[in-house]
């Protein structure tokens, strides 16, 4: 499945604080960065995407769906949190990653193939008894990231995949990101991430501040920081 | 996240867990329909043998029950104020028994069994069409994945509170306890409506 994101004038206002002005934009490709100073609408950009925060003018659809069906949007979208300790439901791995597959009607043995599946994927089988909270950041990252890649979403939002992760951990992730298939966007405060991607999305005080390459958003982002 | 599942192969975690809940629920209700002092003390022994198998160590058993079991003496001790001796026994003995059952039953059933058991328990409800049998198995599996956090959460903030040399009073702990609990709250229910659990994606 592709990238096919559409914001039409939609924007985000909590009472009288606007966290998202009305935007208008397309997005497509394999990987999208987001960057922007805490505060500036990036989770709320990303939650638009699927469904998790209503616009409040506007819509956004995904592959021509509108978003405001959280069915489809939760069906197209898989969404990485930044604390993937707060996503992970089950305190066993492979329990945890079977749970978002059980109310889909499968079997039990379609439900054991595709847990065993998504771990393979990323050759992470020996983290399927691991009680999640033995695991490492890295592998805490990959239990997330297998327990909503399990559900075969076809667009992926990670929000800050690399926060609070050591050197090694965040070697890992970056290696499973730049290696899935799936289309990807990526928010974060992690320059080095997002430094080769075509396209990056400057946030700033609730506006769209950079359409650009990786190169020139990022410029941009400096002279704001400074 | 931790959890307050034990491993181990115990005669309890052997039995299936519709047959552990159903005896919990059952050994309820007798507790609760006897007053015989005899009777419920062999109740709290047999518990706790039952508790003391389950592969603990003695010193961690105990640490779990603990803030279950100060409240059991509270109720306990306003029972004595009022009422003879014997009548203040009877709800400590009763509800010592039911914590002791219940610590053993949590403790040697994962939370996924305890999910799958309830849905498929609760799923004759749904044909009141007042509920949804896998939000009732989702709530309590959350109940019980919380506990943990919990007290996790209240070992954290005592320790800030020594660490900034402050004294560490139930005022000034429970309103950082709230929010912080509400706010995980707040991050597990989005993860649940974006991993689409309680959506019923199909």
């Amino acid at each position: 499945m592709g990238l096919d994101i559409r914001f039409e004038g939609a924007g985000v206002s909590f009472g009288a604080r606007v966290a998202l002005q009305p935007l208008t934009l397309g997005i497509s490709g394999k990987r999208i960065g987001v960057i922007g100073l805490n505060g500036s609408g990036k989770t709320t950009f990303a939650r638009l995407i699927n469904g998790l925060t209503k616009p409040s003018v506007g819509r956004v659809t995904v592959n021509g769906r509108d978003t405001s069906d959280e069915k489809a949007a939760v069906a197209d979208v898989g969404f990485i949190f930044q604390s993937p300790q707060n996503q992970i439901i089950l305190p066993i791995v492979k329990d945890d990653i079977a749970f978002g597959l059980k109310r889909r009607g499968l079997t039990k043995a379609e439900i054991e193939a595709k847990v065993e599946g998504v771990l393979a994927r990323f050759g992470a089988e020996a983290l399927a008894d691991r009680r999640a909270h033995e695991l490492s950041g890295g592998e805490l990252q990959v239990a997330a990231l297998c327990s909503v890649l399990a559900t075969g979403p076809g667009i992926l939002i990670l929000d800050e995949p690399t926060n609070q992760l050591d050197l090694k951990n965040r070697a890992l992730v970056e290696g499973i990101i730049a290696g899935l298939p799936e289309s990807a966007i990526i928010i974060t405060h992690d320059l080095e991430l997002i430094a080769g991607f075509e396209r990056v999305l400057l946030f700033h005080e609730g506006r769209l501040a950079a359409d650009a390459p990786a190169a020139e958003a990022i410029a941009r982002y400096k002279e704001i920081a400074a | 996240m931790q959890s307050l599942y034990v491993e181990g192969n115990s005669v309890m975690h052997r039995l299936s867990p519709r047959v552990k809940l159903l005896s919990l629920t059952v050994f309820g209700v007798v507790l609760f329909i006897s007053d015989n002092i005899l009777l419920l003390s062999i109740a709290v022994l047999l518990t706790a043998v039952l508790y003391r198998m389950i592969g603990l160590p003695f010193a961690d058993g105990l640490r779990r029950l603990r803030p279950v079991f100060l409240t059991i003496v509270v109720v306990a001790l306003f029972n004595l104020i009022f009422n003879p001796w014997q009548q203040a026994l009877v709800p400590l003995l009763r509800l010592t028994a039911l914590m002791l059952l219940a610590a053993t039953v949590t403790a040697t059933t994962s939370i996924t069994e305890f999910i799958d058991e309830v849905t498929a328990l609760a799923r004759p409800l749904e044909r009141t069409g007042w509920v949804q049998a896998d939000d009732i198995g989702l709530a309590l599996g959350l109940v019980l994945r919380f506990v943990p956090e919990i007290v996790g959460r209240y070992q954290a903030i005592r320790e800030a509170h020594k660490a900034r040399g402050l004294k560490v009073r139930p005022t000034t702990l429970l309103a950082p306890l709230i929010i912080l609990t509400l706010k995980d709250a707040d991050n597990i229910a989005a993860a649940i409506d974006a991993r689409g659990i309680r959506r019923h994606v199909s």
